[in-house]
């Protein structure tokens, strides 16, 4: 285990984490809620199953990316892709409607549902974790076991977290970008020429990126903030005795 | 009910929450009339990810499964004091809703736990009771 001693893994590993936790609570989410269906006792075992298909998943789509990744220009275009992931994590949610799959109250049903929903929902993180990754899926098998029981069973605290400090998402934005403009100039086309010409190229396109993403997250989500929306609430048919 | 106090109380099923109730109960024991309203508030939890795999009624059933959970310590005391009360569960951001709450139905108070939170717990998650004392435009009782 001589290359966990080295600075760049543990660093490269609290990334991956960030970028688990932060775009993966929605995950967390479809699974408790496809489960919630079920009889009690098989609840567990849909909850159980359901993590271990999404891990597989999640591991073998990030397998396949980290080897587009080596491809000429293939880093360019997840870098762009990867910046407007960290603008949406910014923007406040769309309320626009989707074709959804049925919950189901079978113990299949619910699994199934919590798979595919994951290679969905994944895909943003696939691409800034095999970003962050640089190659390396040991690295990556690393950070998404650590990070998915965080998810999966503090995905309450993040939401807190994240609901009290805003700032935590704009960090998180941030991060994504330094990641997406390091994978910019990275790509096997660019590297090279860019290299020659600009010394720490990685270090300017990785700031250049995060401030991008955090001045255009911020001034799109200021524009759509301007209508505000009424209070939601949930009825009740049972009230207290009057 | 006429010539009542409309009070407000935000409750999340923890210790401060139960203090906050037991202050309440304990002022219309000492024979303030008061109008309780119960307010649980859920963090919104769905994503446009969320929505395309999960019904929006799925997902209201989520909310008031675990609010009508958060809300339940109160009732158990509201129902042992013997006091009439009205529960509501909102969905929001937490500060802004609780505010939102107390000044868009017209109440005249707002009780509220502090979690009495030091250090780092303080530093990592902040207190939902300082944010509303920031913002809130009815009067507010915080109960440590």
């Amino acid at each position: 285990m001589e290359f966990m001693l080295e600075g760049g893994f543990w660093l490269s590993v609290v990334q991956i984490i960030a970028i688990d936790v932060l775009l993966g609570g929605d995950n967390a989410v479809v699974i408790a809620l496809a489960c919630r269906r079920l009889p009690p006792h098989q609840r567990n075992r849909g909850i159980f199953w359901g993590v271990v298909g999404a891990i597989g998943l999640r591991i073998a789509l990030i397998y396949f990316a980290l080897y587009l990744l080596a491809l000429p220009f293939l880093k360019i275009v997840g870098g762009l892709l990867l910046m407007w992931i960290g603008v949406k994590l910014l923007l406040p949610e769309a309320q626009d409607e989707h074709g959804r799959i049925e919950g189901g109250t079978t113990l299949f049903a619910a699994v199934r549902t919590v798979v595919i929903a994951d290679a969905v929902m994944s895909l943003d993180n696939v691409i800034a974790v095999a970003a962050a990754a640089k190659g390396d899926l040991a690295l990556v098998i690393f950070g998404i076991l650590v990070s998915i029981p965080l998810i999966v069973w503090g995905s309450k605290f993040v939401l807190r977290l994240m609901d009290r400090f805003p700032l935590v998402i704009v960090l998180g934005g941030a991060l994504l970008g330094w990641i997406a403009g390091g994978m910019l100039v990275s790509d096997v086309v660019a590297h090279d020429w860019i290299a020659n010409r600009l010394p720490h190229a990685t270090l300017a396109a990785g700031l250049a990126g995060a401030a991008l993403v955090v001045v255009l997250g911020r001034w799109l989500s200021g524009r759509m903030a301007a209508r505000s929306a009424p209070l939601r609430e949930i009825p009740l048919d049972a009230h207290g005795r009057d | 009910m006429a010539n009542s106090l409309r009070v407000l109380v935000a409750v999340d099923g923890s210790l401060p929450s139960g203090r906050a109730l037991e202050h309440v109960i304990n002022l219309s024991r000492a024979g303030a009339v008061i109008d309780v309203h119960l307010l649980n508030v859920q963090i919104p939890v769905e994503s446009g990810h969320v929505r395309m795999f999960v019904t929006p009624e799925e997902i209201d059933g989520w909310y008031r499964d675990e609010g009508i959970a958060e809300l339940e310590p109160s009732r158990i005391a509201l129902d042992a004091a013997g006091l009439p009360y009205t529960q509501h569960i909102a969905v929001g951001h937490l500060v802004e809703t609780i505010c939102r709450y107390a000044a868009e139905q017209d109440f005249e108070l707002l009780v509220m736990g502090s979690r009495g939170r030091s250090g780092l717990g303080r530093a990592l998650m902040g207190s939902v009771a300082q944010g509303v004392l920031a913002k809130v435009s009815v009067p507010l009782t915080l109960v440590k």
